[in-house]
């Protein structure tokens, strides 16, 4: 990591509103190659909105969001997707009308090139390229330890299970920036460990960037290198996980004093 | 060029000629408002149970042809009537007993796709009770044509107009400020919401599925009397769709608008325009008007904007 | 089904992907397919073929193309007998301009015209969804059918306004035209639905009906995941254009023999949507079978009242039959939403497990 190479990404000045909701007011930050960076803060700060303006599903009106140096603020989702940047959702967002494969598989459908008519006869590239991404995700599957389901609809699996292969399901698009919206929401303490360690397992083999709002705080001060707490769709503190859990700012907004 | 020349050429038509063009605009009034009348059962509906109701267009023919097979009988008008009401009272208690309650809270595709079954279920029972044939439809509104500043009017198609706009208002100061109205928004937009705050969800589906039985007879009428009972009745109601689709599915004023701009453009289309295609213009003229009117603004007029969350 | 899988492992992920895995299922279906081509032609008489079976061939085909659509991509679509008439009567102009051409080769082309005019009319389904797109393809349907009856040069002038399958042979038999006879019929239809049901089982089971079901289940998801919404949209309307468009060359051409625009009005857009429906909204196999009641109740009810020595006028049958349709609809959407093909799939667990319970 030279010190001249831009970071990651670089959210600069980011306001988002929704009519008369201001969801978010001028938030900056860097989020630098191959760190875990933790989003915290109360219910409604604009985490997942800040996670939402990353992925190109919100457009702030005014700031940039420069992805490797390029300004990419206007993108669609796909083509942000197509960068390289895959996020789980806060309320898991899997096709309930398939099974967790083809769930999985759809991560790799950027990586997947071709045309429809090879496909319609399963001939050739087509086949070829079909049993490769299938390999690739059974990796992914034996990595997470979900091979018994890989069969069963998405629809049909608990909510422990159903938060880990929305993660096969970014992971199998091999990104370089992930994105992870409350990844450990509702899980017991078991679960929340595997989590933990596929999470950093995935950040030490693949050398992946990861971004996870986390309400969990021993998690963020397990994992996370550093922490961006928000609040009101503001920015509060930033830095080291030690630091930040210690900042007034941050208890303040936890424990509720009264706001101007 | 002359393409040009021959698609302008009726605005040159319509100002030399502007006595005709109040009447053609009258003539779309009417029609419009009959669509809004038709219309506002969906809106009804939609706004009280986020249904899309498709069997709204059969439920007008449904309800016309009871009354006039209640007439046809020798039951007098009033009380033919007041039968008629009840049999779409009992009508909404079937349909939320037998469709609406085992889908509640499906996908709304789902329910628009059991409304279709409704839909060929009522159209084929319907006739089943009282026959195929047309049927004249006489509730005893006077059908007289006469001068009125040089425009030809008609009573018929002025009372349906009258009557349409009286419930359209009606209906919208309902929804707007009367609990149930708000208990029926609610409803709309989360069932299983309302339900956990204690609507009774049952009550207020028979209820709003009896109102918009009542609009049926009362769109049915106006239609009926007009151009008697007949199946394409539930084709005349397919084309309130397009006047959802302006005014926006939720709204009653909506629901007016949209049923004017369907009714005066039809008839416009069809009077200035249509001789130079070889005429029948109506049978498109109104989808048309809605695609291209989707693809500018996909939430009508007065919908609400649909904001999608993550 | 009541053989068992046991001993079968599959060892390549290609055996594992394939359509068929057990092997005792590719000997059924192999058997299945070989009497289909074989059983008709020589035993059914030309009531069956012409009544039952060809019909059953072609709505099975439109049944796929709009399954693909509504049921794989969920495109609620009420176009289907728009472009059912596209691909006829474009099927229609080409064979009347080109008579030397093989008949079948020109049914593909029709096919594509179809698919042309529906990417047209599938643009607005990238602002537009739900039940907004259904009114959006009923401006196709009526459009269509209204351009179809208007413009006479769809019908080469004829005073009739009918467009009438002319005779057509392909290796010295007679396909299509008064003269052809069922069994040639049948066969062309039952060949071409078996090659684009396979095509379109390929097509589901890989990367497009990957992307399709995705729009289908969560399309803001799918978007944010890396799925292009306006090209895996269009694609669906396309290819879903073009199974309907050839349909209705052979509704036309393999079936009624002649027809006017009445054939494609909305009437047919409902009844190949309650066979998708009714067959099973996201599986190839769903269409057929829904085709298969769509066609068999009409007759069974037009023969019931003979068979219960009861007296019943046309009418009264056209009526129930409504009523059936319907409620059957409403049954399946309550019931088992995914139609016969779930209700077979579930039986054939059942008969795995046969004798015992569970």
């Amino acid at each position: 990591m030279t010190a001249s190479a831009p970071p990651m990404l670089q959210v600069e000045g980011i306001s988002v509103a929704f009519g008369a909701v201001q969801a978010l007011t001028q938030v900056s930050l860097d989020i630098h190659r191959g760190e875990i960076v933790a989003i915290i803060g109360p219910n409604g700060a604009g985490k997942t909105s800040l996670i939402n303006v990353i992925s190109g599903f919100y457009h702030p009106y005014e700031g940039r969001i420069l992805f490797q140096g390029q300004d990419r603020t206007r993108l669609r989702p796909y083509e942000v997707a197509a960068l390289g940047v895959a996020r789980t959702f806060q309320n898991v967002a899997l096709f309930k009308g398939m099974s967790v494969l083809d769930n999985i598989m759809t991560g790799r459908l950027l990586k997947m090139r071709g045309s429809f008519l090879l496909d319609a006869v399963w001939w050739g590239p087509a086949r070829r390229q079909e049993l490769a991404n299938r390999a690739f995700v059974e990796r992914i599957i034996d990595f997470l330890e979900i091979q018994a389901i890989r069969k069963t609809p998405a629809g049909r699996l608990p909510y422990g299970l159903q938060k880990r292969v929305e993660l096969a399901r970014a992971l199998a698009a091999e990104p370089t920036l992930l994105l992870l919206d409350e990844p450990m929401a509702g899980m017991n303490v078991e679960e929340k460990e595997d989590m933990c360690r596929f999470v950093l397992d995935v950040h030490d083999e693949f050398g992946t960037t990861i971004a996870l709002i986390e309400h969990d705080m021993s998690v963020v001060m397990d994992i996370s290198d550093r922490v961006v707490a928000l609040d009101y769709g503001r920015k509060i503190a930033e830095g080291p996980p030690e630091l930040v859990r210690k900042d007034q700012a941050v208890i303040d907004a936890y424990l509720g004093v009264p706001h101007e | 060029m002359g393409l040009i020349t021959a698609l302008l050429a009726p605005f040159g038509d319509m100002a030399a000629a502007p006595t005709f063009l109040l009447e053609v605009l009258v003539g779309g009034v009417a029609a419009g408002l009959m669509y809004s009348l038709v219309a506002l059962g969906f809106v009804l509906i939609f706004k009280a149970s986020g249904v899309f109701n498709f069997a709204q267009g059969v439920m007008v023919l449904f309800a016309a042809l009871t009354l006039v097979g209640l007439m046809e009988r020798g039951v007098p008008v009033a009380l033919a009537l007041l039968l008629t009401i009840a049999v779409m009272i009992l009508l909404a208690f079937a349909i939320e007993r037998v469709v609406l309650r085992p889908l509640v809270n499906q996908e709304h595709i789902i329910l628009f796709m059991a409304t279709i079954g409704l839909n060929f279920f009522l159209e084929g029972f319907g006739e089943l009770l009282w026959g195929a044939n047309v049927k004249r439809l006489d509730v005893g509104i006077p059908d007289e044509s006469f001068m009125l500043g040089g425009m030809l009017l008609n009573t018929l198609e002025l009372t349906a107009a009258g009557t349409a706009a009286m419930l359209v208002a009606i209906l919208a100061a309902f929804f707007q400020w009367t609990r149930i109205g708000r208990a029926l928004r609610a409803v709309a937009d989360d069932h299983e919401a309302a339900l956990s705050i204690g609507i009774p969800l049952k009550t207020i589906w028979v209820v709003v599925w009896s109102v918009a039985g009542l609009v049926a007879i009362a769109a049915g009428i106006m239609w009926g009397a007009k151009s008697g009972v007949q199946f394409s009745l539930s084709l005349i109601a397919l084309k309130a769709l397009p006047v959802l689709i302006l005014g926006g599915f939720t709204s009653v004023p909506g629901a007016i608008v949209g049923g004017l701009i369907i009714g005066v453009g039809e008839k416009l289309g069809e009077v200035y325009w249509g001789p130079l295609v070889g005429g029948a213009i109506e049978n498109w003229f109104a989808y048309v008007v809605a695609l291209a009117f989707l693809l500018v603004r996909p939430q009508g007029l007065f919908g609400e904007k649909i904001i999608e969350r993550v | 089904m009541i053989y068992r899988e046991a001993g079968q492992f599959k060892t390549s992920y290609a055996a594992d992907q394939a359509v068929f895995p057990l092997v005792q299922d590719r000997w059924v279906v192999g058997l299945l397919l070989a009497a289909a081509f074989v059983v008709p032609p020589l035993l059914a008489d030309e009531y069956w073929l012409q009544a039952v079976l060809i019909p059953f061939l072609v709505y099975t085909l439109a049944a796929i193309g709009l399954n693909l659509l509504t049921g794989y991509a969920g495109q609620v679509s009420l176009g289907t007998g728009g472009f059912m008439a596209v691909g006829a009567y474009s099927t229609f102009k080409l064979t009347t301009a080109f008579p030397e051409l093989n008949i079948v080769f020109v049914f593909l082309l029709g096919g594509l015209v179809a698919a042309a005019v529906g990417l047209v009319f599938g643009l607005p389904s990238l602002r537009i969804k739900g039940f907004y797109l259904a009114v959006a393809t009923l401006a196709a349907q009526f459009f269509l059918v209204w351009l179809f009856n208007k413009v006479a040069w769809f019908v080469n002038y004829a005073p009739s306004g009918t467009i009438t399958a002319p005779p057509r042979t392909m290796l010295g038999v007679m396909v299509t035209g008064p003269r052809a006879i069922a069994e040639v019929r049948y066969l062309v239809a039952l060949a071409l639905v078996v090659v684009f049901a396979i095509v379109a089982k390929n097509l589901v089971r890989g990367r497009v009906g990957r992307s399709w079901m995705a729009i289908r289940d969560r399309d803001i998801a799918a978007e944010i995941i890396g799925v292009r919404p306006l090209r895996t949209k269009l694609l669906a309307f396309g290819i879903s254009s073009f199974y309907c468009g050839v349909a209705g060359a052979e509704l036309v051409f393999l079936y009624l023999g002649s027809a006017e625009t009445q054939a494609f009005d909305i009437n047919i857009s409902f009844l190949v949507l309650f066979m998708v429906i009714i067959g099973g909204l996201g599986s190839i196999l769903g269409s057929f079978l829904g085709a298969a009641f769509i066609v068999l109740v009409p007759i069974f009810l037009t023969n019931l009242p003979h068979a219960l020595g009861v007296d019943a006028s046309v009418a009264l049958m056209k009526q129930i039959e409504l009523m059936i349709f319907g409620g059957l609809i409403i049954f399946f959407l309550i019931a088992e939403p995914h139609g016969l093909a779930r209700l077979w799939q579930i039986a054939k667990e059942k008969l795995r497990l046969w004798p015992f319970p569970h």
